[in-house]
């Protein structure tokens, strides 16, 4: 791995940061906050494993309840100010790319395009759109007559969405075009890009609706975070702070609250004691192994991860792996489809600029009866805005053009746009993460995803390709092309109300360990058409509540 | 995209994409000559134009409006400069406001005249209005044309419709106050309209800043002040303008007091908010465009003065009536 150049304080991705009662200021260059320390032998309240969307959320509401609270991630503590390139490359440092098994039908791409390991997780470098869940997709099976349905009521999702979208500052229009009324997003709209205005044209041709994405970077100063300053960063990290990501939101609030985090800290194990229940969990740092006991354990380690963990944590009582009675640990993994249709312009767009996903479209998450509706599930589509590198990549795997051809296509560059869907997959017990034969450098069995798409998906996939093609035809688009790929993971430890089917209960606690929870993207019984942070989020916001109030009651 | 022949000829001359140095140089200039010329019209001539019929008091009061216009005026030289710069000049047209600010700022800062220098000075305040009103028509049509036409996101990011307003504003009270030293008496009617109209233009510049701090999302309490002192001075002139009473003046007089200290103040306080900016002043070629205008609030602080002015027009007035029934 290359070495950001001119580093002063302890080397982000092999030393641990969060050391001797301090952790990196993340608003400074090389500063530090003071941070409380808990010693391995003292039972902590809560050891949560991974400080992503589920982990840092809980991690902050659980201190702030006063509850003792040790964060771990195995990903490095950074600072952005100091730590962050202008460059793609050297960015891969946010992103997990340990190698994992990847086999089915339709592999899944794993790494950059879906799961990040840092303090902060995936947020790091997620591209910041920030949308909820219709309403009826908790209740799909119910409700629309697909899938399966959540243990939880839309309204009081509504009432957590509203409560991480304020504490992250979310950007978004004040008027939103679909679904029941929202309150008002606590700050407004960024201005839309050029690629953005593309959507908008194509949209308002084809008299459908469209909107400004609400987005998690803030459109105004906000404490120490400056504006947005729309440079288009954000995939790699954005070093200017303006992006709310965990990192410089609820990590820090958590920190202050009385949380310790441990960066550069791979759990490898949840242990259990003779009767069953978790006692702490073994993890590697510092180049040796070590244990920290706790009264409870969270796995937020997101879809792939936290079922690694608990497979991996098989004893003799628990032959298939923690919480695994049912053998539903692991299955119902499910990601986004992210297809693409992209097309040259006549007029300078420069998509770069700016987040690369300024508008949006949620048409096809809110019919139901039109005719050419021929697949379950909704998808949401937005503008486009890739970084050189990643567009190249895009192009090359498409179409397989490379060198002189490559160049010349990419000469095309600041006149293109494109359209990307978030396409809601079905979820499948066989589409699922297992332990393969092979072993990490730490000796743990690695992640084996198997995954194959079913036919409602590709009819899905096959419908927003027409679509966007049309859409961006009408807006002025030529020479299009199609591309596929996949984004997001949810699913894998879906939570529930039956035992039978589900891994845990209505507040992510394990159905067959009462002290082992789960609280990140796993949880999802369904994926929905909408990128998932928020609704991670919320549901971690949530589930922090009632962990709160069964302690309390 | 509309390309303006000057913009295309600094693009040519100066091989850059952009020629920001030679399109800020040539509103500088131009900025700078009409100063000049404005400081060197403001001497009372004394001469052949001179309007020999206003008392020393009248004369002192309008001064108080023109500087207050002329605040007005400079204000929008700086701000149409800085955000059309921003646009890059892309339209010929683009340079009308700064100079038409610029030309306004002059045209009140000089002396009122009678004859054709008068003529010439109304003739200014005539086309400063007028190019106000055509900046408003050219950032309405930049709206409409946007998708999503109508809606806030263009109202807060597309070209402001409420900036042109400004320059009517400067124009209008100018132009007032150049009209009200030709004759002389009258204050009392006289500083009913000029009541009236510092009352309007506060009124619109709030609703401006109330949109512009709404897509800030007051981030600030400090951005709620703009949108309650001047409307509450606007409701005392207002007042004033229908029924004159001294005894409202002295608080009124306190309150645009504080309206045109709001004028510096919000300078100071759009300065530190162009310091949170990323690179804050260190990166001032970026920040001043990205973050508030820096030469907007000033405004506020022409309007303040010219609200003063309108109520001392009506002392003066009510002193004369005394006068009189003694
Ligand atoms: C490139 C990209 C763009 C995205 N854009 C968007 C977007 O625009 N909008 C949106 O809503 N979503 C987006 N997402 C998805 C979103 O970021 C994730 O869904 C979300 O962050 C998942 O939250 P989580 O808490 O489940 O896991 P994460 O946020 O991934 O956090 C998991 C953390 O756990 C740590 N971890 C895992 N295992 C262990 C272990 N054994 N020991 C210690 N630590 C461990 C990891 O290092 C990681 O930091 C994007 C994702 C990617 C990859
Ligand atoms: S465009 Fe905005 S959010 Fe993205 S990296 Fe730049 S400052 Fe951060």
């Amino acid at each position: 791995m290359t070495r950001p150049i001119g580093r002063r304080a302890a080397e982000a991705e092999t030393d641990p940061r969060a050391v001797n009662g301090c952790a990196p200021d993340v608003f400074s260059r090389d500063g530090t906050v003071p941070m409380r320390e808990f010693p391995e032998s003292e039972e902590v309240d809560f050891v949560i494993v991974g400080a992503g969307c589920g982990g840092s959320v809980l991690a902050a509401k659980l201190a702030e309840a006063g509850m003792s609270v040790v964060l771990f991630d195995a990903g490095p503590f950074f600072r952005p100010l100091s730590d962050f390139a202008s460059d793609e490359y050297e960015q891969e440092k946010l992103y997990w790319l340990d190698p994992r098994v990847s086999d089915g039908d339709d592999p899944i791409e794993l790494g950059a395009n879906n799961s990040g390991q840092a303090v902060g997780g995936s947020t790091v470098h997620f591209q910041m759109v920030s949308l909820r869940f219709r309403p009826e997709w908790f209740k799909s099976r119910t409700k629309l007559g697909y899938a399966r349905d959540w243990p939880v009521d839309w309204q009081e999702m509504w009432k957590y969405y509203a409560e991480v979208e304020n504490a992250l500052k979310i950007s978004g229009p004040i008027r939103y075009p679909w679904g029941p009324k929202r309150g008002r997003y606590p700050y407004r709209a960024h201005e839309v890009n050029e690629a953005g205005l593309v959507l908008a044209r194509g949209a308002e041709a084809l008299g459908v609706d469209w909107a400004p994405t609400p987005l998690c970077t803030v459109s105004a100063p906000r404490g120490k975070s400056p504006p947005c300053a729309y440079r288009g960063m954000c995939k790699i990290g954005c070093s200017v702070n303006a992006k709310q990501s965990m990192l410089i939101t609820y990590v820090p609030r958590a920190i202050r609250a009385g949380a310790e985090v441990r960066d550069l800290a791979m759990v490898g194990r949840v242990e259990t004691g003779q009767d069953g229940r978790a006692t702490g969990v073994s993890y590697h740092r510092g180049g040796e192994w070590r244990h920290q006991k706790a009264r409870n354990v969270v796995l937020a380690g997101y879809s792939i991860e936290t079922p690694r963990l608990m497979l991996n944590s098989a004893t003799s009582r628990h032959p298939q792996g923690l919480g695994n009675s049912n053998g539903m640990v692991g299955r119902n993994l499910m990601v986004h489809s992210n297809h693409a249709v992209w097309g040259e312009f006549e007029d300078e767009i420069r998509w770069y600029k700016g987040p690369p996903s300024m508008a949006t479209c949620e048409h096809w998450n809110y019919v139901d009866d039109d005719p050419t509706k021929d697949f379950d599930g909704g998808y949401s589509f937005m503008s486009q805005g890739p970084l050189p590198g990643d567009f190249a990549g895009t192009l090359t795997g498409a179409t397989g053009m490379f060198g002189d051809e490559l160049l010349t296509a990419m000469g095309k560059y600041n006149r293109m746009a494109g359209l990307k869907i978030v396409g809601e997959t079905m979820p499948a017990p066989d589409n699922r993460v297992t332990l393969a034969d092979e072993s990490d450098p730490l000796g743990l069995p690695r992640a084996r995803v198997t995954y194959a798409f079913s036919d409602n998906d590709k009819r899905l996939q096959r419908h927003s390709l027409d679509f966007m093609s049309k859409m961006l035809g009408a807006a002025g688009g030529r020479n299009l092309l199609e591309t596929s790929s996949t984004a997001h993971l949810m699913g894998g430890c879906a939570m529930g109300d039956d035992p039978e089917t589900s891994v845990t209960d209505d507040m992510g606690r394990s159905w067959d360990i009462d002290n082992l929870w789960i609280c990140d993207g796993s949880l999802m019984p369904t994926a929905g058409g909408v990128n998932p942070a928020m609704t991670i989020l919320a549901n971690a916001a949530r589930i922090a509540d009632r962990i709160v109030a069964a302690r309390n009651g | 995209m509309t390309q303006g022949r000057i913009s295309e000829l600094l693009v040519r001359e100066t091989g850059r994409p952009v020629g920001g140095k030679g399109m800020s140089l040539i509103v500088a200039t131009a900025g700078l000559g009409f100063l000049a010329a404005g400081l060197a019209a403001r001497r009372p001539s004394g001469g052949p134009h001179t309007p020999s019929a206003t008392s020393p008091r009248k004369r002192e009061a309008l001064r108080l409006s023109r500087d207050g216009a002329a605040i007005m005026g400079s204000s929008v030289l700086l701000d149409s400069g800085m955000e059309h710069l921003r646009g890059d000049y892309r339209r010929d047209a683009m340079y009308a406001a700064p100079l038409a600010g610029a030309a306004s700022m002059a045209a009140s800062m000089a002396e009122p005249r009678t004859g054709s220098p008068g003529k010439l000075i109304e003739g200014v305040h005539v086309g400063a209005v007028a190019t106000g009103m055509a900046g408003m028509g050219f950032h309405l049509g930049n709206v409409l044309r946007r998708p999503g036409g109508l809606s806030w996101d263009n109202l807060f990011y597309a070209a402001p419709l409420g900036a042109p307003g400004a320059l009517i504003m400067s124009g209008l009270i100018g132009m007032a106050t150049h009209r009200m030293a030709r004759s002389s008496g009258q204050e009392r009617r006289h500083g009913r309209q000029l009541a009236a109209l510092s009352a309007g233009a506060m009124l619109a510049e709030t609703a401006e800043v109330a949109l512009l701090h709404y897509r800030g999302a007051y981030h600030d309490p400090a951005m709620y002040l703009p949108v309650t002192l001047p409307p509450m001075a606007a409701a005392g002139l207002l007042l004033e303008a229908a029924r004159p009473r001294r005894r409202r003046r002295g608080p009124l007089r306190l309150l645009l007091r504080g309206v045109e200290a709001l004028g510096y103040i919000g300078t100071a306080f759009h300065a530190l908010g162009v310091a949170r900016n990323s690179g804050g002043w260190r990166n001032w070629r970026q920040t001043t465009m990205a973050g508030p205008p820096m030469p907007a609030p000033i405004s506020f602080a022409g309007l303040g003065k010219s609200g003063r002015a309108a109520l001392d027009l009506l002392d003066i007035a009510d002193d004369r009536l005394g006068e009189d029934s003694k």
